[in-house]
């Protein structure tokens, strides 16, 4: 059922009205701006006025402008063919994304209870394994996943902290609840484009800010660093902490510099750094400095060719070792990712009950599991309608999408999930939220997540805010960069 | 620092003064073409065989003419070394490369530049007023350096960002004065005022002639300008002053082993030939020695400082 927006007459305070709004239109997925009545909420009111009255003029030069402070900036990622680095700076629609207080203080309890229960999860697991003696995981899940990583197991890491940073991507259904449809414990990325879009967004808007109490991000980088510098050896004085990048190939690469620099630590790569009496050193015009904590935005599989693969150039041999015996502290810890991988992630309701005897707060995704025979069934029989994830995958590749799928497309599904029922999870296709963001000349709406950042070090800090994400594509629901995505400022509301 | 940080800071730094220098070079060069429309026909090309000696851009296996073949292949030729925009586009790839370690408006103007480079619409515009580019690329690089000087602290990375201009800019100096001294002696004498507009390109290449002029307030000499340009030690881009300057920077970098720095040695004693030298009694024969040697040990001082500060 589409309802279009008729301009309600209390609120069109101009004669000439805003093209921009004019066609707005609300489908059955919860709109962030507007509800069932195209009546703005609360917290979206001195924006949609101003929206209202906003030629489209004005709003696309705040866009231009936007594009270009991004490109000057070199916000974005670069996709390398032949040595040819083609620049893709991931666009911010100038739309802000608004979440009021009392919202916000839900998502954060939440979040902070995830991120504790992981925690004890990943203890639990790469030591005496109570959960799977108590029967609440099936052990099969947990050394059949690639990123369980036993050279972890019995190993003590500092302070007892696995997941130091985490970005758990929350969607709403339609009735407008946080659900969380995935969490990211190994190198979750975006937290610069979260800073970033509000840096451009002030310079570009600063009358959308006129009127909110917007509390400001700006403190992630300090608050990072403070995680870190938590975690350094005991013997360390005046830890050193680096930032370990794969290079500028790496689509990620202005994030890394990026934070380095906000934070006033080097910025290093694979080949910067040596080994000497199972300590790791860094090269420096006045010869070797010791390096205590490593920011490291490299994969487990790439850190060090003596233990996992042996033909990554990006990492350093013998990190493992000097990490195991404490002479280096790493953020995130080696072998985090089977907290996230997606056989798991079903299961973290029970470990939040496990762990913490609570309630999850905010609650998962529906979700089914193929190993279950009842599941199976279902879910063949409903293969049109669902979403499914092969475990072990990122990036929004090996999935299938069953309401855009082929026939053909949905054959291939059934016959992997029959052989290796394991391998694949699968959701009803949620509608995520949608919001205005501008698409050729007018307000239309456009799928979004939410990715807040979670820091986990002496205490845990949520940084109110969040990567919001847009699937710019008309009701596309895939929202990566790397397949036509775009971002918007996050506000969180110091008030309701 | 890190060693592979402070190459990238050196060479992004070189780049970029590379890239004003070529601009700067060809910007002078086709004025002088204007000037010395329909004078002597062999002289014609004496300046635009000065800038491809300068920037030691050969030229194309068809040749032609160098008023041609030279402001094309030094702008936009991706393919060429040393053209403007591959200068550009590495000393940007230094910058990107570290970029944690340069200030962000560092960064900004540097890539503004470069995307000014690449935009065709840019391009076009160009092409009638040539002049646009030059200035342009001129203007980017003094912002550049004036951020730098206003945005960072004087340390170790600093030091090395002037070191690289410093030694580029020496480097092109050194060659314009061996270049055309080399073209204007041993001529059959040339007009006087045509070899005035040649000495005087010379000065603007350097943005010197206003400084000539309140020097010297008088007609430009060639023993003057090599005096200028080879011996002050107050104007910015002599090579006394620049050679100076790159020995004080490799000075506050400071010395990782025991012995004087090899760098510094070579420099010092360049710089010492030149503070010394009497500048009223500058002679070209007697002085391209001295250009030569100077020349010789700039080069070897750039490959010293990488072995010492960059492949430890």
């Amino acid at each position: 059922m589409m309802n279009t927006a008729n301009i309600a007459p209390s609120l069109n305070s101009t004669a000439a009205g805003s093209k921009l709004l004019r066609e707005y239109a609300v489908t059955e997925a919860f709109d962030e701006m507007l509800d069932r009545d195209l009546q703005p909420r609360p917290h979206y009111e001195q924006l949609y006025r101003r929206l209202l009255t906003m030629p489209v003029e004005e709003f696309r030069r705040r866009k231009t402008m936007t594009d270009l402070f991004m490109r000057q900036d070199g916000v974005g990622f670069t996709v390398y063919q032949n040595d040819e680095g083609i620049e893709r700076i991931w666009p911010m629609d100038p739309v802000p994304r608004i979440i009021p207080a009392r919202e916000w203080a839900h998502i954060e309890a939440g979040l902070v209870q995830r991120i504790t229960a992981l925690n004890l999860f990943l203890k639990d697991i790469y030591h005496e394994q109570y959960i799977l003696r108590d029967r609440v995981i099936d052990p099969t899940l947990i050394y059949s996943g690639t990123h369980f990583r036993r050279e972890l197991r019995g190993a003590e890491v500092p302070r007892g902290i696995y997941i130091h940073v985490c970005g758990s991507d929350l969607i709403r259904d339609a009735e407008g609840r946080y659900l969380v449809l995935e969490d990211n414990c190994r190198t979750p990325s975006g937290v610069s484009y979260m800073l970033q879009n509000r840096q451009v967004l002030k310079r570009v808007a600063p009358q959308f800010f006129h009127q909110y109490d917007v509390r400001p991000t700006e403190d992630y980088p300090a608050a990072l660093l403070d995680v870190l510098r938590h975690i350094a050896p005991p013997t360390a004085d005046n830890p050193t902490v680096v930032v370990l990048s794969p290079g500028i190939f790496n689509s990620a690469y202005f994030e890394h510099s990026f934070l380095a620099q906000r934070m006033g630590v080097e910025l290093v790569e694979g080949r910067d750094l040596v080994m000497d009496q199972n300590r790791v050193f860094m090269r420096t015009t006045r010869g070797l400095k010791r390096v205590d904590v490593i920011y490291r935005r490299i994969d487990d599989d790439f850190l060090d060719p003596l233990v996992f693969r042996s033909d990554s150039m990006l990492g350093v041999p013998g990190l493992v070792n000097a990490y195991r015996a404490g002479h280096v502290s790493l953020a995130n810890s080696i072998g985090t990712g089977i907290a996230d991988d997606k056989g798991i992630y079903p299961f973290v309701p029970d470990i939040i009950r496990y762990y913490l005897q609570q309630d999850a707060i905010l609650p998962n995704v529906e979700t089914y599991l193929p190993q279950v025979p009842s599941h199976l069934s279902h879910v063949l029989e409903n293969l049109d309608k669902l979403v499914v994830k092969t475990v072990n995958e990122s990036g929004g590749y090996g999935m299938l999408i069953g309401p855009a799928s082929t026939a053909e497309q949905r054959e291939k599904f059934a016959r992997e999930m029959k052989a290796r029922p394991r391998d694949f999870i699968a959701q009803p296709t949620i509608q995520l939220s949608t919001h205005p963001t501008f698409v050729d000349g007018h307000l239309e709406g456009r799928h979004v997540d939410l990715r807040p950042f979670v820091l986990c070090g002496e205490k845990i800090t949520v940084t109110p805010g969040a990567l919001t994400r847009v699937a710019l594509p008309k009701g596309s629901l895939v929202v990566n960069s790397s397949q036509g995505g775009g971002s918007k400022d996050t506000w969180v509301l110091a008030s309701d | 620092m890190l060693s592979r940080v402070a190459d990238a800071l050196f060479w992004m730094s070189r780049y970029l003064e590379r890239a004003e220098q070529a601009a700067r070079l060809l910007d002078v060069a086709s004025q002088l073409d204007l000037d010395l429309h329909g004078v002597v026909a062999s002289s014609h090309d004496l300046h635009w065989r000065a800038v491809a000696d300068v920037m030691q851009c050969a030229p194309p296996a068809d040749g032609g003419s160098p008023g041609v073949w030279l402001p094309a292949t030094l702008t936009f030729d991706a393919d060429n070394p040393c053209s403007i925009l591959s200068c550009v586009k590495r000393a940007r790839n230094n910058a990107r490369s570290i970029r944690g370690s340069i200030s962000s408006d560092m960064w900004r103007e540097l890539n503004k530049l470069y995307w000014l480079l690449n935009d065709p619409d840019f391009r076009v515009r160009i092409q009638d007023s040539p002049h646009d580019l030059y200035s342009a690329v001129e203007l980017s690089a003094q912002i550049f350096q004036g951020v730098c000087d206003a945005t960072v602290a004087r340390d170790e990375g600093w030091h090395f960002i002037q070191l690289g201009k410093y030694l580029e800019r020496a480097d092109k100096t050194l060659r314009i004065l061996e270049v055309k001294g080399r073209q204007l002696l041993g001529r059959n004498p040339l007009e006087p005022s045509v070899t005035n507009l040649h000495w005087g390109s010379v000065l603007k290449s350097c943005l010197a002639f206003q400084a000539y002029q309140r020097i010297y307030i008088n007609r430009v000499e060639p023993e003057r300008v090599v005096a200028l340009l080879l011996l002050s030690p107050d104007f910015p881009h002599s090579v006394c002053f620049c050679l100076q300057q790159a020995s004080e920077a490799l000075r506050a970098v400071g010395n990782p082993s025991e012995q004087p720095p090899k760098a510094w040695r070579l420099l010092g004693r360049s710089v010492s030939e030149l503070i010394f030298a009497d500048p009223e009694h500058i002679e070209l024969n007697t002085t391209m020695p001295l250009i030569g040697a100077a020349l010789d040990r700039c080069s070897q001082a750039s490959s010293a400082v990488q072995e010492q500060y960059f492949l430890m």
